[in-house]
C-alpha cells in the first residue's frame, strides 16, 4: 500500500516537471538579457516594456478581446433560446439539437475554417466580410462547450419543477425562464463561457485562414514576433500564459465553489 | 363549455408552435456556419480547380491517393497522431491512477497544473520548445556544458521534435479526461483481489483496465481528433515544410502559392473520413469489450 | 489453543486512536460477531486481521502462526464486503473462479468447485449472469461463494447485509448461519444490528469506542449487560437510577444504576397474592405504544418511569391515568 503511494507521487512529480519545464524556461528567458551557458545574465523588464509600448500589440490585444466576446454572447443567446423551447415544449427535438451542437467536436478548426471560406469567399455580400466569417466560425467552434455547460447547469437545477412552481405563482413560461432559470444557471453559463474564451484565445488556424491579416489576435501576433525577436516573443508568450492561467484559475474557483455549495445543500 | 376548452387547447397548441420561432436564431447560425459550409465542402470536393464546368469528378481523390506528397501527408498525420495518442493515453492512465491514489496537496497541485497547461498548445507551445530545445535552446546549451549527447544532437525541427510537442499537449487533456473515470473503481475490488491472492498488477489487468476501457477508448477518440486536426503547433515550428493533412489543407486555400480550393476540399473530406472511421472502430471495440456493461435486468 | 488470537492490538489513524489494547480469541468453527455502533473500531479490527490495515502495535495469530506482518494474499482469509465488491466485468462464474484461477488449479477442478459453491448459496441458475443483472441479495450471495470457494481459514463478513432490505436480510441471516454451520468455517461477522448479532452468533463481542465492552454468548449479553452502554445498545432496557428505584419500591439495592428489561416488568390491577421474589409498587399508566404483538406501557411511580412490555391479546389492557400495580422479579434486575 505504502509503495503504491510512493510510486504515485513519483509519477505525479515527473508529469508536473515535464509540463512545467517549457513554461518555466520561457518565463526565465523573458526576464533576462542573455541566456548562454547555464545561468541567465542581466535581469531586465525591457522585453515587457517593448511589447506594451508597441501599438500593434495593443491592437492585437483589443481585437482578441473583441472577437472573443461577440461570438460567445451570440452563442449563449441562441443556445439558451433553443434549449428553452426544446426542453419545455419539444423534448423530442432535444436529440437533434444535441447532434448539431456536437458536430464541431469532430470537425475542429481547419475543416471548419476552409469550409466557411469555400461557401462565402466567392460571395460578394456582407457575408464574405472577414470579420463576419470569423465570428461565424468562432460561434460554431465554441458551440459544444457552451451547449454542454448550459445543459448540465439546467439538469442540475431540476428546471421542470422550478418552471412549474413559477407558473403556479402566475408567471408565464417565458418570463419564468428568464427570471427563475437563468439566474440559477448563471454560474454554469459563466464557467462555460470562460472555457470558450480560453479556447478562442488559443486559436490560430481559424483566424489565419479566415482573416488574412485584417484582424490579428495574440497568437498571430506571437507568430509574427517570433520571426523578429525571440526575447520579445517570450514576453508575449508570458502575457498569453498569464491570461490563460487567470481564466483557468477563475474557472477552477467557480467550479469548486459551486461543488462546495452542492455538497452543502445536499448535506441539508 | 366544451367548445371553450377545445378552443383553449387549440390556442395552447398553437402558442406551443409559436415558440418554435425561438429556434430560428440557433438554426440560422448552425445552418450558415456549420451545415451549409460542410455540404458545400463535400460538393466542391467533386469539382475540379482547373475545369470549373465539370460538375462531378473523382479526379481530386484520385490525385490525393496517387500523388506522393499527399500520400505522405496522410501517412505523416496518421503516424504522428497515433504515436502521440499512444503516449498520451499511457501517461494519462499512469497519471490518473496516481491522482486516484493520492490525496491532499500533491493531488491538488497536480490537478491545477493539468488544468493550467490544458490550453497550452499551438504557437506558444512551439515557441517554448524552440526556447528550450531549438538550435540555441536553453537545454541544448546546458547539455553542451555537461556533454549530454542525446540532447546535444536532438533536432527539434523534425517529425521527432514535432511528436514530442504533440505528446506534450495530449497529456493534460487525456489525464483530465481519465481522472473522473477512476472514481468508478471501487476500493473493495482491489481488496477482494488482494485477499483472493491477486497482485496489484493482476488487479489492473483483470479488473481495473477492463472496467476503465470505455473511458479509455472515448479518451483515445478525443486525443486522435485533437492530434489529427492540430495545425498551429506544426505550422509554427515547420511552416509548410513538413507535410501534414491540416497543413496541406490550409495551404490549398491560403498562402503564397496558387490556391487549389477544390483539392483542399477533397483533402478535408479525406480527413473527416479518417475521423469517422476511427470513431466507428472505437465504438465497435468499446461495444465488444464492454458487453457486461450493456446487460441489465 | 485458540484458533485466532488478537494480542494487545492498538491502531491509530493519525491522532485518532481507534483500537485500544484489544485482546480477543476465536475458537475454530465458531461464528463470532463484533457488534457495536459505527466508528467503534469493529471493522478496523476485521481489516487488521485481513491485512488490509496494519496494526500500530500488537500481535495477531491465526492457526498457531503469527500473521501480523504477513501480506493479505498469503493469510488465507476470505472476506465479504458491505456491497459492490463483485468485479463488474466478470460474470458470476468468473467472479467465483477468480481466486481458484490465481491458485492455478486445474480447469476441471475449478469448474466443479464453482458449481458446488453456487449450489451451496443457491444460485446455480445465475452462473452466466453479470453482477448488474443480480439483485443486492444475490450479489452478496455470490460474494459469499467467491470468498468461501478457496476454502479460507477464516471468513470475514463486514456488514454484508446492511444494504439489503429488511425482509430479505432476515432470510439471508439464517441462510448464512446455515451455510457456516454446514461447512464448519470459522467466521467473524461485523454488524451494528443487535438483532442480527443475536440470531447468528456463537459469541458476541460488544465494541465501544475502540474497546471491547463485553463478551459473551447472545443469551449472556442479552440478559446480563455488564455496563450501561451494553444495556443501552442491546434491547430496550429500562435504565433507572438506583436511588429512584429504591425510593419507589422501598428497596435498598446497593448500585449506581439498574438495568431492567421491559418484558420482566409486570402490570396488574390488584396486588397478587403470591409476591415471593417480587418488588412491587403502585404506579400510574402514562402512555402506551403498540408494537404489533406487544404493547409497551409507560408507568410512572413517583420520580421513576418504567416501560413494561405486555403481550397483546391478553385480557388485561390499560389506558392512560389507570392506577396499576407494578411488580419486578428481584433476581432479573441487573445492577450496574
Amino acid at each position: 500500500m505504502k509503495r503504491g503511494k510512493l510510486s504515485a507521487k513519483i509519477v505525479i512529480t515527473l508529469v508536473v516537471v515535464w509540463l512545467l519545464i517549457p513554461l518555466a524556461a520561457t518565463i526565465v528567458y523573458s526576464l533576462f538579457e542573455d541566456w548562454t551557458g547555464i545561468v541567465p545574465h542581466g535581469f531586465t523588464l525591457a522585453n515587457y516594456k517593448a511589447i506594451f509600448t508597441n501599438p500593434q500589440f495593443l491592437t492585437a490585444m483589443y481585437q482578441t478581446v473583441l472577437i472573443c466576446i461577440i461570438p460567445i454572447l451570440i452563442t449563449i443567446a441562441v443556445v439558451l433560446l433553443a434549449l428553452f423551447v426544446v426542453t419545455v415544449y419539444f423534448p423530442r427535438l432535444e436529440k437533434y439539437v444535441q447532434i448539431l451542437c456536437m458536430i464541431p467536436y469532430t470537425i475542429q478548426g481547419v475543416i471548419l475554417s476552409v469550409s466557411i471560406l469555400i461557401l462565402y469567399a466567392r460571395n460578394k455580400s456582407f457575408l464574405s466580410g472577414r470579420m463576419v466569417m470569423l465570428i461565424g466560425a468562432y460561434c460554431i467552434i465554441i458551440l459544444p462547450h457552451i451547449y454542454n455547460g448550459i445543459r448540465n447547469a439546467m439538469r442540475a437545477i431540476n428546471m421542470k419543477m422550478l418552471l412549474e412552481a413559477a407558473e403556479m405563482l402566475g408567471e408565464s413560461k417565458i418570463s419564468a425562464f428568464f427570471k427563475v432559470i437563468v439566474p440559477n444557471i448563471i454560474t454554469g453559463i459563466t464557467v462555460s463561457s470562460l472555457l470558450a474564451v480560453g479556447l478562442l484565445f488559443g486559436d490560430y488556424v481559424i483566424i489565419r485562414n479566415l482573416s488574412s491579416s485584417n484582424v490579428t489576435n495574440m497568437q498571430v501576433f506571437l507568430y509574427q514576433t517570433m520571426k523578429r525577436s525571440s526575447t520579445e516573443s517570450s514576453a508575449v508568450f508570458v502575457v498569453i500564459m498569464l491570461v490563460t492561467f487567470a481564466i483557468t484559475a477563475v474557472v477552477l474557483t467557480m467550479q469548486s465553489r459551486s461543488t462546495m455549495e452542492k455538497i452543502r445543500n445536499e448535506g441539508k | 363549455m366544451e367548445t371553450l376548452t377545445k378552443k383553449r387547447a387549440l390556442s395552447n397548441r398553437n402558442s406551443k408552435y409559436f415558440y418554435l420561432l425561438a429556434l430560428i436564431p440557433f438554426l440560422a447560425v448552425v445552418l450558415m456556419y456549420e451545415i451549409l459550409p460542410l455540404i458545400m465542402l463535400v460538393i466542391d470536393s467533386f469539382h475540379l480547380d482547373k475545369k470549373p464546368d465539370i460538375l462531378f469528378s473523382l479526379d481530386n481523390y484520385k490525385k490525393i491517393f496517387t500523388t506522393l506528397s499527399y500520400k505522405k501527408a496522410i501517412l505523416n498525420s496518421l503516424k504522428i497522431t497515433a504515436i502521440s495518442t499512444a503516449f498520451g493515453i499511457v501517461i494519462a492512465f499512469l497519471g490518473a491512477r496516481a491522482a486516484h491514489t493520492t490525496r491532499g496537496k500533491f493531488r491538488s497541485v497536480f490537478l491545477t497544473v493539468l488544468n493550467m497547461t490544458s490550453n497550452f498548445a499551438g504557437v506558444p507551445l512551439a515557441f517554448a520548445y524552440m526556447i528550450l530545445l531549438g538550435n540555441a535552446g536553453v537545454l541544448r546549451q546546458i547539455a553542451d556544458v555537461y556533454g549530454i549527447g542525446f540532447i546535444q544532437n536532438f533536432d527539434l525541427y523534425t517529425s521527432t521534435g514535432l511528436t514530442l510537442m504533440y505528446i506534450y499537449f495530449q497529456i493534460p487533456l487525456s489525464t483530465l479526461l481519465l481522472i473522473p473515470a477512476f472514481n468508478g473503481i471501487r476500493k473493495e475490488w482491489g481488496e477482494a483481489n488482494m485477499l483472493l491472492g491477486g497482485t496489484n498488477g493482476m488487479f489492473w489487468r483483470k479488473v481495473g483496465v477492463p472496467v476503465l476501457l470505455p473511458s479509455i477508448f472515448s479518451t483515445i477518440s478525443v486525443l486522435f481528433a485533437n492530434a489529427l486536426c492540430a495545425y498551429a503547433t506544426a505550422y509554427a515550428l515547420l511552416m509548410n515544410n513538413f507535410s501534414l493533412l491540416p497543413v496541406n489543407i490550409s495551404a490549398c486555400f491560403v498562402g503564397d502559392i496558387k490556391t487549389k480550393p477544390m483539392l483542399g476540399a477533397a483533402l478535408s473530406v479525406v480527413m473527416m473520413l479518417i475521423m469517422c472511421i476511427v470513431i466507428l472502430i472505437n465504438n465497435f471495440i468499446t461495444k465488444k469489450v464492454t458487453k457486461w456493461e450493456g446487460v441489465s435486468k | 489453543m485458540a484458533y485466532i488470537r488478537f494480542e494487545q492490538i492498538n491502531k491509530k489513524f493519525g491522532t485518532n486512536h481507534v483500537l485500544k489494547d484489544i485482546d480477543l480469541t476465536v475458537e475454530k468453527g465458531q461464528l463470532v460477531t463484533l457488534l457495536g455502533p459505527s466508528g467503534c473500531g469493529k471493522s478496523t479490527l476485521l481489516r487488521c486481521l485481513a491485512g488490509l490495515e496494519q496494526v500500530t502495535s500488537g500481535h495477531i495469530f491465526l492457526d498457531g502462526e503469527e500473521i501480523t506482518e504477513v501480506v493479505p494474499r498469503q493469510r488465507g482469509i476470505g472476506m465479504v464486503f458491505q456491497q459492490y465488491s463483485l468485479f463488474p466485468n466478470m460474470n458470476v462464474r468468473e467472479n467465483v473462479a477468480y481466486g481458484l484461477k490465481l491458485k492455478k488449479l486445474p480447469k476441471k477442478e475449478i469448474e466443479e468447485k464453482v458449481e458446488h459453491m453456487l449450489g451451496v448459496v443457491g444460485l446455480s441458475d445465475k452462473i452466466g449472469h453479470y453482477p448488474s443483472q443480480l439483485s443486492g441479495g444475490q450479489q452478496q450471495r455470490v460474494a459469499l461463494a467467491r470468498a468461501m470457494v478457496t476454502a479460507p481459514k477464516v471468513l470475514l463478513l463486514d456488514e454484508p447485509l446492511s444494504a439489503i432490505d429488511a425482509l430479505l436480510r432476515k432470510q439471508l441471516q439464517i441462510e448464512i448461519r446455515r451455510i457456516q454451520q454446514q461447512l464448519g468455517i470459522t467466521t467473524i461477522f461485523v454488524t451494528h444490528d443487535q438483532d442480527e448479532a443475536m440470531v447468528m452468533s456463537d459469541m458476541i463481542h460488544l465494541f465501544h469506542d475502540g474497546r471491547i465492552e463485553q463478551s459473551g454468548t447472545p443469551e449472556q449479553i442479552y440478559t446480563q449487560p455488564a455496563t450501561k452502554f451494553a444495556a443501552t445498545f442491546i434491547g430496550n432496557y429500562n435504565l433507572p437510577a438506583c436511588a429512584d428505584f429504591n425510593e419507589a419500591f422501598g428497596t435498598a439495592l446497593p448500585y449506581q444504576d439498574l438495568a431492567i428489561r421491559p418484558e420482566i416488568v409486570r402490570l396488574s390491577k390488584d396486588l397478587a397474592a403470591d409476591r415471593e421474589g417480587l418488588h412491587t409498587a403502585e404506579g400510574i399508566v402514562t402512555g402506551h405504544i403498540s408494537h404489533g404483538s406487544l404493547i409497551r406501557y409507560e408507568v410512572t411511580i413517583g420520580k421513576l418511569h418504567l416501560n413494561a412490555d405486555v403481550v397483546f391479546g391478553k385480557h388485561i389492557s390499560f389506558t392512560e391515568g389507570d392506577k396499576v400495580v407494578v411488580s419486578v422479579p428481584a433476581e432479573l434486575i441487573v445492577g450496574l
